[in-house]
């Protein structure tokens, strides 16, 4: 969404990212980026939640409003309700990508967890 | 607007694997090339907005994005988009995305598109207005070639009919 980002303001358009992962800014450069601790394909809030949602967006309209150069992360202070264990954010079946590079996936895995002991 | 001692961290969600993973290809250094800008020309509440999503959200009149293809080419991902009315509703919308649990935005699809929340913000005078048409893509696009040569001109041409002027964007 970085590239999409930066075509649009290349094109004349103002724009505003929402985005669970700020880490893909060091990688691609998002013009202004509120970054939001929550699960991925939930970054406005939880359903059903106005308030939540409202407060999350307005958050939003002010980093728009108030960066005022590219390049800087604002986080926005808001914390999910669940762990991370009970977010179910993952799709029922583990997509094709990943499910092409698993022995990867699960050798990097087991080398993290080496590292961490 | 923001809080000094909150740090986001993106891969909080993921299992460690997959952190792992995804980090390897993110630099640990700052982006150092130029972010293209375009300073907003009035305040909010006069600002024309649009709303653009990558989480595969079309509508039941017009065909879904295309998983199949994916499923048979893992590296590829759909590059084309698909136009959601501002009045669109939960009953209105296909949801279709290989990556994420698509549940719970065909239960309020606020959560990813906030239609319903920006049109609060019309009425309310928080924000000049929400144009006709919002938009969704695919947000897998690991070669965006297509995406950004063939689709994006599309949408600026359709967003410059209807006068936009600010884009909120919200990656699934």
């Amino acid at each position: 969404m970085g590239q999409v980002a930066h075509y649009l303001e290349a094109q004349g358009f103002s724009t505003v990212t929402l985005t669970n992962t700020p880490e893909f800014h060091r990688q691609v450069g998002i013009p202004r980026v509120a970054a939001i601790e929550y699960p991925y394909g939930r970054p406005v809030g939880q359903i059903h939640d106005r308030d939540g949602q409202r407060e999350v967006l307005l958050e939003a309209l002010s980093v728009l409003e108030n960066a005022k150069e590219p390049g800087q992360i604002f986080n926005l202070p808001f914390t999910w309700p669940e762990e991370p264990k009970k977010a179910d954010w993952h799709p029922p079946e583990i997509s094709p990508i990943i499910k092409l590079h698993l022995d990867e996936i699960k050798r990097l895995g087991a080398e993290a967890r080496k590292a961490k002991m | 607007m923001t809080d000094s001692s909150k740090v986001v961290d993106g891969f909080r969600f993921m299992p460690p694997a997959l952190r792992a993973w995804i980090s390897k290809d993110i630099p640990d250094q700052p982006f150092g090339g130029d972010i293209p800008w375009t300073p907003l020309k009035k305040s909010i509440d006069e600002t024309i907005f649009t709303l653009i999503t990558t989480a595969g959200i079309s509508m039941k009149a017009d065909p879904p994005f295309d998983l199949e293809r994916e499923k048979i080419e893992p590296a590829w991902g759909d590059p084309s988009y698909r136009e959601i009315p501002r009045a669109a509703t939960e009953s209105d919308i296909e949801v279709r995305h290989l990556h994420i649990n698509t549940e719970y935005i065909k239960k309020d699809i606020n959560v990813m598109l906030p239609l319903t929340r920006f049109q609060e913000f019309e009425e309310e005078g928080i924000i000049g207005r929400l144009a006709a048409t919002c938009y969704s893509y695919y947000g897998f696009q690991l070669d965006p070639t297509a995406l950004l040569e063939k689709t994006m001109p599309k949408v600026a041409a359709r967003m410059r009919e209807e006068n936009i002027e600010a884009v909120l964007l919200t990656p699934a």
